[in-house]
């Protein structure tokens, strides 16, 4: 049984339009294995793994499963093979328990009573055989991300599947919760399951994969065992040779030379006491106090949720301060409206690029310059200087690689890596000696990523100070100067470079410990 | 040289993406009208000839449709300058009832006046009323974040009985036969461009609204906040924009847009308030902006067509016997057809 083939997917293609995403990809994938499967964003695995739930209809291509051809068309069809998927966002009823979530769609002993009990004693095991630990009777609201996952994954497990898709399943988690995660993919794979991880991140990849398949730009670069796989192999393998891996910032372990490592004395931000609260006056952020110093990258590590926003949207004027102080170069800012801090010299990526940074119909030219359309160049004596914003906007074109035919076409039909170039454009080409960014590199290839890396790098160098809230550890560890963790509204810790430890800063993230 | 060319060549390739669906929308609501007006046994040809060129054949009929202009391009202004910001004020039917009503007022309070003077009170009350039966809706939008279709709209009915009243009790022409106030200050007329036949000046101020207008929009700091805040408020407000004051000032002008075309009624066409004289300005107007696509450049355009279709629609129904609804009915069409258009040229 062990090592026979257990699902075979042969030539696949899927184009969207004239967007060739998947080229003739193979993927062999067999029994009793986690098979992680790398690539980096827009290289095609999601759309891959789609096509074998059911949601996409390739162009061409065939599945084999234990060496018999299936058709699926629909997610439907795909759970009757035996293949459940667990998307990047869940699918869940908040207001449901976990068993109710969980035989949702399935059928029922007792359908008209709808007494679950049998079924909770089904779940309650099969919690306890997978180390999926978790209340069969608790609210999913009530439930911390993680938990809510391991629902997730039980909602495959409990409809019987051999083979299970984790679409970038750490997104959210802690490194204590990924560790979890981890043991408990291997119980299901020692009893004859099969387990397809999807990431772009290589370190996981290679600390819980049997084999590990790289895709690029929609095609079959390598598929190796685990023992014949190195970092610098899959590096090649994702990123081609376009990028010097031994120069990338994105892959460095130790960091930067000690001249980027110098931190200013002057503070540029301080934080004392903040607090802000919702419209019931409950607090999001409670008692933060930190300063920003010049040349300073200040990071800020947590769990999705637990205030972040709410303290970039504070200092930014967007929402109001409700205690404490602030100030930027000893002028206070509280109270001071987004435009009066835009113009002080501070400047902000938002977090949800479409949603807080992004007008759709307006063209790309007006994108570029929301929120400085007071300024010069672009304005000149009461009227909008139409010649120079399209000239800087061709210069920022070019210079962050956004793809679009013109200036002028409407933004609504950039994509979202590009999307995001517009946000960086934006921010990083108007002077700020504060500059508030949170999850700068949601959504970009590995060479987008080196190139906000080096941007953060180069405003630090100019003596610029930054505030970085991110959920990408690795990222925070490798640019900041000092890393904050933020557990509901509150620092649970500061470390200083040096003193980072991934473990520590994943527990003060849970709220287990805090650190003075 | 060869990057302007390109430019050059992306502007041409972008207008005619935006002509050709109008132009087949407006084929296609003819055609299937004609085969409408066949099988009831009108003569197609005829009645589509009158429709287009009733405007262009005489002076009168050229005159005829530039006051029906008049009012339709500020009516749809006042529709698209509050889309511009994503608001829909559904409210110019009232805002222009009260421009009338203030202008009117004015006009028979200070009928004595001379022209210098009273010309431009006039036009001023008008523009005053409209903007603050407007800034009602926008202000309790502003202040309790009440949806502004529903008070624009329940605004008008309000307006409704407000020149019932003027007109029956407080100034009535007891010598109509209609409800109908006494005549303005012949000060307050606004003095002919053409004699014969008679062409007052509005249109001069309608046309000169639209151009500040599309000026303010696209080449001022202000226009910006307000496309940016129709294109996504949150963002907007995210990067320092007040979009709550640009929902308010957006509203506003559009109400003093619509009053300021009551005043060109009263003033220009009527030289009285009478009941009734806002027509059917209003769904008109919004079928302009909506063809426009809130198209500031495009809206006075459109407002030209359709005042061109509604002149030979009257004509049709004179000499033809053809009810004018049937027009109606092909301006639907063809904002449906524009509409289908976009849904088309998605797939």
């Amino acid at each position: 049984m062990k090592n026979s083939t257990m699902l075979e997917m042969k030539g696949v293609r899927k184009s969207f339009g004239t967007v060739v995403a998947l080229d003739d990809v193979n993927l062999q994938l067999k029994s009793s294995e986690i098979h992680g499967l790398l690539g980096g964003n827009g290289a095609g695995k999601t759309t891959l793994m789609n096509v074998l739930y059911g949601l996409y209809k390739p162009d061409r291509g065939e599945i084999y499963l234990r060496e018999k051809k299936v058709e699926i068309q629909s997610p439907k069809d795909a759970i009757s093979c035996g293949i459940g998927m667990v998307h990047q966002h869940f699918l869940q009823i908040d207001s449901y328990t976990v068993t109710e979530n969980i035989v949702l769609g399935t059928r029922l002993k007792n359908r008209p009573t709808l007494d679950l009990d049998q079924e909770e004693q089904r779940i309650q095991d099969l919690s306890e055989r997978f180390g999926l630990e978790v209340s069969p009777s608790s609210l999913v609201e009530e439930l911390p991300m993680g938990i809510r996952q391991r629902v997730e994954i039980l909602k495959a497990v409990y409809r019987g599947v051999d083979v299970l898709i984790l679409d970038e399943p750490t997104t959210n988690l802690t490194p204590q919760e990924v560790e979890s995660l981890f043991q408990s993919l291997r119980v299901m794979v020692e009893e004859g399951m099969s387990v397809v991880f999807i990431t772009h991140k290589l370190r996981e990849v290679l600390s819980v994969s049997d084999r590990i398949s790289v895709l690029r730009d929609g095609r079959n670069v390598i598929t190796l065992p685990r023992d014949e796989a190195s970092e610098e192999v899959l590096v090649r393998a994702m990123v081609g040779e376009g990028l010097d891996v031994g120069k990338s910032l994105v892959f460095s372990d130790t960091g930067l030379d000690q001249e980027a490592l110098q931190v200013g004395q002057e503070p540029v931000l301080r934080v004392e006491g903040l607090q802000v609260v919702n419209e019931e006056g409950n607090p999001l952020v409670k008692d933060c106090s930190f300063q920003i110093r010049e040349k300073e990258i200040f990071g800020v590590a947590g769990v999705a949720g637990n205030g972040q926003q709410e303290l970039a949207e504070s200092l930014m004027g967007i929402r109001p301060i409700a205690g404490g102080q602030a100030s930027i170069d000893d002028t206070s800012i509280v109270g001071l409206e987004t435009r009066e801090l835009l113009e002080m010299g501070v400047t902000y990526i938002p977090e949800d690029r479409l949603q807080d940074g992004f007008l759709p119909t307006a063209n790309v030219a007006q994108n570029l310059i929301l929120g400085y359309q007071r300024q010069e160049p672009y304005h000149n004596r009461g009227f909008l200087d139409w010649n120079a914003i399209f000239r800087a906007a061709r210069e920022l074109i070019t210079e962050y690689n956004i793809m679009t035919p013109s200036a002028k076409e409407p933004a609504a039909n950039l994509s979202g890596g590009n999307i995001q170039r517009v946000m960086l454009a934006r921010a990083f080409s108007h002077p700020a000696k504060l500059l508030v960014a949170h999850n700068p590199t949601r959504g970009l290839d590995i060479g987008s990523m080196e190139f906000v890396y080096s941007k953060l790098l180069e405003r630090k160098e100019q003596g610029m100070a930054t505030l970085l809230l991110s959920e990408d550890l690795d990222e925070l560890m490798l640019l900041c100067d000092r890393i904050a963790t933020i557990y509901r509204g509150q620092f649970a810790g500061v470390l200083e470079r040096g003193e980072f430890d991934k473990y520590q800063i994943g527990r003060m993230m849970s709220g287990v410990e805090t650190h003075e | 040289m060869s990057e302007q060319t390109t430019e050059l060549g992306h502007s041409i390739k972008a207008l005619a993406d935006t002509l050709i669906p109008y132009i087949l929308a407006v084929v296609a609501a003819f055609a299937a009208v004609g085969i409408f007006f066949a099988a009831v046994g009108f003569d197609v040809l005829q009645a589509y000839s009158t429709i287009l060129f009733t405007s262009f054949r005489t002076p009168n009929g050229f005159v005829q449709t530039l006051l029906k202009y008049v009012p339709l391009l500020l009516q749809a202004l006042a529709f698209t300058v509050p889309l511009t910001a994503g608001k829909f004020n559904i409210g110019g039917e009232g805002q222009l009832i009260v421009g009338a009503i203030g202008a009117a007022a004015v006009g028979i309070m200070f009928s004595g006046l001379p022209m210098l003077l009273l010309l431009p009170m006039v036009i001023l009350a008008g523009i005053v009323f409209g903007g603050f039966w407007a800034a009602i809706p926008a202000w309790l939008l502003y202040r309790f974040g009440i949806n502004e279709i529903l008070t624009t709209v329940m605004m008008n009915f309000i307006s409704f009985s407000l020149i019932d009243y003027v007109a029956t009790e407080i100034w009535r022409d007891p010598t109509a036969g209609h409800p109908t106030t006494v005549p303005i200050g012949a000060g307050g007329e606004f003095p002919l461009l053409v004699a014969k036949p008679p062409l007052n000046s509005g249109i001069v101020l309608a046309l000169a609204a639209a151009v500040i207008v599309y000026v303010y929009v696209n080449r001022t700091p202000g226009g910006y906040d307000l496309v940016a805040t129709g294109a996504n408020a949150r963002a907007s407000r995210v990067f320092g924009i007040n979009v709550r004051v640009m929902f308010l000032l957006s509203l506003i002008v559009g109400g003093a847009l619509a009053g300021l075309s009551g005043a060109i009624e009263v003033a220009g066409v009527h030289h009285r308030l009478i009941e009734g004289l806002q027509s059917n300005f209003l769904l008109l107007g919004i079928i302009i902006g909506l063809m426009a696509r809130g198209n500031l450049l495009a809206v006075p355009f459109v407002a030209f067509f359709i005042a061109v279709l509604e002149v030979g629609a009257s004509a049709m129904q004179r000499t033809m016997m053809i009810p004018v609804e049937f027009v109606f009915i092909v301006e639907a069409l063809i904002l449906l057809f524009v509409l289908l258009s976009d849904v088309v040229r998605r797939r």
